[in-house]
């Protein structure tokens, strides 16, 4: 069903197709909409009961008392505000904006890398992209698990390789200062699934671009910073947003990080996240109320930091395709 | 752009739309997952606070809906079914696991069985949502520090006035199952801390022994102190080897808290603190007595260059550490602050060591000892199906026949008054954890009692790596708890 937006300004009576009613619609139209309906109901359901309904419902309950056990108890406001005089909230609100801007452009960059890696025309490329792909396909808490010993400060294999270079070996899990950096680690290991991403932006840039700056006398970094980063520009959005939305959400890294965040969430709470302070308000202290206004928050700023992102973004992403 | 290009940049964004979704790992769309605390997915990725092998094996395969009991194997197919969960793990879940086939073979119509489940003090996410998704157990395990809170939510059951006589029970251990009133839980075991220390490694630095022998009361945090720096051995990096003791933490994996039972209530009392006013329905953190404490944690680890002492427990003590690893079975620690369930330890991880234990440490000489009692509780939990045979179990278990069991395995104490006298249960070392009962201090029963315990864990967190002065730590810990108690009550 193509919608075709109608050219501004134009002098033709010809309305736009989204704006037609439902019943202007001819029967054709109505019947492949109504089939089209029908194909995607079970994800609607699945949507409405799994994705909306909890939504409105968290919207309520943050406005309750409520143990998860017994029925809420409607208090107003009250969970808002010991939120924000809560010091706790603000330590893992710094903590985990910390981490995504942090992890955020270092992932573009390694995906960019991975990708142009992928990209290279060798023989063998496919055991190459197999490789650099691997380790997204690993579940993040087998990954923590895993970290959790090699970045063990006097036996793990990191700060022996750091060492072995003569390079400071730091306490990674009780420095306060390097936890959160452990984190982001443990995050580019996923790096392969945005590298497939960039990788198919990368096949999308016309070669003939490059054969004309090779004329010309182009570097590789002139080719790379003039012609593959502005077609890369769409996909580099992409990966921001989603980079942000998951970042905005860590949870399953520290908890493993942390040994199962049983009272403690890091050295100096340093890896008390966002997400992982609201489980614990929410299952440790019996507080779903205060768990769900953390998450009406945290719905409130990823929605904003993204709203910012795409604003700022129409300043450098160049959209193939469009006029100028 | 050519209409081959958009084509092609739309299967590109379809299949893009396709991996990311397939690869995803974090549930469903991200607002959806953002504004709703699902319950599904903590628990589903959580793995149990103290995975042992064992556990972790159970956990594979009841990572699905329900999981794997191990006991009821031989049950007849008519006996009513009641479902146990505890979080110990072995060798304290072998223990729980011989009384109820005890309990199963003595009564023929009742089917216990028992699961161990992830969770912890403080962390009873699976209980909770297994409560919510109508698969709860019937009887828990329950920390009894947390019983009134979990009262309060609505986690715990109320029992039938009657089921337990309160003269029967040590009066802490029954004041801890109370609840505005009624009893929602029946007590457990008990224990008691002392200093232990490894004899070899204190004699090998010169430290005087005598100073730790029981009968002549307990020795000075200062005494303590200076064998301890003895013992202190730092290798070619400069990072320390060997410490001679860890009075506080950092905890396991650099995490805050205690390294072992040198927890804020420990200290906290030995300072002579009261945590709480249950006549006025306050916390106290900011009691000089507990400010003490924490400003003697705050003085040592000052002392010891708090980042050192971190990279020795992170190093030594990873997150959820296996016990026949733990440092001071492995000789890497001189002295450590612990209960009375070393003793079942060291005979198995440790019995060529030679390891004593005294009282732990005192500011000044000539102040009195003090150590602190915690232990668990059976507990009921709502809309059971089978109440009156979980009762049933519950009184055995946590009664005479249970107890009896229980501390001969597991070298914890019982709570009944009546078994502390039998002499039989004891050897001499345990008996001695035994005599340090009568003077124990127990921890507040109040309806706040996990949320005061992980806010006092916090501010420790700050104290030991000297990033906050105690006095602030506490303060801020009274504005974080005291709204909540406030509402919920005594």
């Amino acid at each position: 069903m193509a919608v075709t937006p109608a050219a501004v300004g134009s002098v033709g009576t010809v309305r736009p197709a989204r704006r037609r009613r439902f019943r202007r619609l001819g029967t054709l139209e109505r019947r492949n909409l109504m089939w089209g309906l029908l194909f995607i109901s079970p994800w609607l359901f699945g949507f409405i009961f799994f994705g909306i309904f909890p939504i409105i419902y968290t919207f309520y309950l943050s406005l309750t008392r409520y143990s998860g056990i017994r029925a809420p108890v409607f208090i107003g406001i009250t969970n808002y505000q010991r939120m924000f005089a809560d010091p706790l909230f603000w330590k893992a609100t710094y903590n985990t904006l910390y981490y995504t801007l942090l992890a955020v452009p270092v992932g573009v960059v390694i995906a960019m890398v991975l990708a142009l890696a992928m990209n290279r025309k060798v023989r063998e490329v496919a055991v190459y992209r197999a490789v650099y792909y691997l380790p997204s396909i690993l579940p993040v808490f087998v990954i923590s698990f895993i970290f959790v010993v090699m970045l063990n400060p006097g036996y793990g294999i990191v700060n022996q390789a750091l060492t072995a270079l003569h390079l400071p070996s730091p306490n990674w899990l009780g420095d306060p200062a390097y936890t959160k950096i452990a984190l982001v680690l443990i995050a580019q290991l996923g790096a392969g699934q945005f590298a497939l991403v960039f990788l198919a932006g990368l096949r999308g840039v016309p070669q003939e671009l490059y054969e004309a700056s090779e004329i010309d006398g182009a570097s590789t970094w002139q080719k790379f910073r003039s012609i593959t980063i502005p077609f890369m520009t769409p996909i580099i959005l992409y990966d921001l947003i989603i980079g942000l939305s998951f970042g905005l959400q860590v949870f399953t890294s520290a908890y493993i990080l942390t040994g199962g965040g049983r009272t403690a969430a890091g050295a100096d709470n340093s890896l008390l996240t966002y997400v992982f302070y609201l489980y614990k308000q929410a299952f440790q202290f019996g507080q779903m109320g205060y768990a769900a206004a953390m998450s009406v928050a945290l719905f409130v700023i990823s929605v904003a930091l993204a709203a910012a992102v795409f604003r700022w973004a129409r300043g450098w992403v160049f959209y193939a395709g469009e006029e100028a | 752009m050519r209409p081959i290009g958009r084509f092609r940049s739309s299967v590109a964004i379809a299949s893009i739309v396709l991996v990311v979704s397939a690869c995803s790992n974090s549930s469903s769309s991200p607002a959806a997952s953002a504004a709703a605390p699902s319950a599904a997915a903590p628990s589903a990725a959580a793995p149990s606070a103290e995975a042992s092998a064992s556990a972790a094996a159970s956990q594979a395969a009841g990572a699905s809906a329900e999981p794997t009991p191990i006991t009821g194997a031989s049950c007849a197919a008519n006996a009513t079914e009641v479902k146990f969960w505890t979080s110990h793990t072995p060798p304290d879940s072998d223990a729980l696991k011989h009384i109820v086939e005890a309990f199963n073979t003595a009564n023929p119509d009742i089917c216990v069985k028992m699961t161990t489940v992830p969770g912890a003090e403080t962390d009873v996410a699976k209980l909770l949502t297994s409560i919510r998704g109508g698969v709860a157990p019937d009887v828990y395990m329950a920390d009894r520090f947390t019983v009134p809170q979990r009262a309060a939510e609505g986690v715990l059951d109320q029992l039938p006035d009657g089921t337990i006589n309160a003269a029967d029970y040590e009066p802490f251990a029954y004041a801890e199952t109370q609840f505005q009133g009624k009893t929602y839980a029946i007590p457990f075991d008990t224990d008691a801390r002392a200093l232990w220390f490894n004899k070899d490694l204190l004699q090998a630095a010169g430290c005087d022994l005598t100073k730790f022998d029981m009968s002549k009361g307990a020795a000075t945090i200062a005494d303590v102190t200076a064998c301890a720096d003895k013992v202190n051995k730092k290798d070619s990096s400069g990072n320390y080897d060997i410490m001679g003791w860890m009075p506080g933490g950092p905890g396991a994996g650099g995490n805050a808290g205690a390294f072992d039972q040198g927890w804020h209530y420990t200290w906290g009392f030995d300072y002579g603190g009261k945590f709480a006013d249950l006549s006025a329905c306050k916390v106290t953190p900011t009691d000089p007595g507990v400010v003490a404490g924490y400003q003697f944690l705050y003085d040592w680890a000052k002392a010891h260059d708090p980042q050192a002492v971190s990279r020795w427990v992170t190093t030594n003590l990873p997150p959820n550490p296996p016990a026949a690893q733990n440092p001071f079975w492995t000789g890497k620690l001189g002295m450590t602050i612990s209960g009375d369930w070393r003793i079942s330890e060291q005979a198995k991880y440790a019995p060529q060591g030679h390891y004593g234990f005294t009282f732990i440490p005192v500011p000044k000489a000539g102040d009195p000892t003090s150590t602190w009692a915690g232990g668990w509780s059976m507990a009921l939990i709502p809309n059971s199906k089978a109440k009156d045979q979980a009762i049933k179990f519950m009184k055995f278990i946590a009664g005479t026949e249970g107890q009896t069991t229980y501390t001969k395995e597991s070298t914890h104490l019982p709570t009944l008054l009546a078994l502390q006298k039998d002499a039989s249960l004891f050897d001499p070392a345990h008996k001695q954890f035994l005599d340090l009962l009568p003077t124990a201090k127990s921890r507040p029963p109040l309806a706040v009692g996990a949320a005061y315990w992980d806010a006092l864990t916090s501010a420790m967190g700050s104290v030991e790596l000297n990033t906050k002065q105690p006095m602030d730590a506490l303060k801020e810990v009274e504005t974080a708890v005291q709204p909540q108690l406030d509402s919920v009550g005594c």
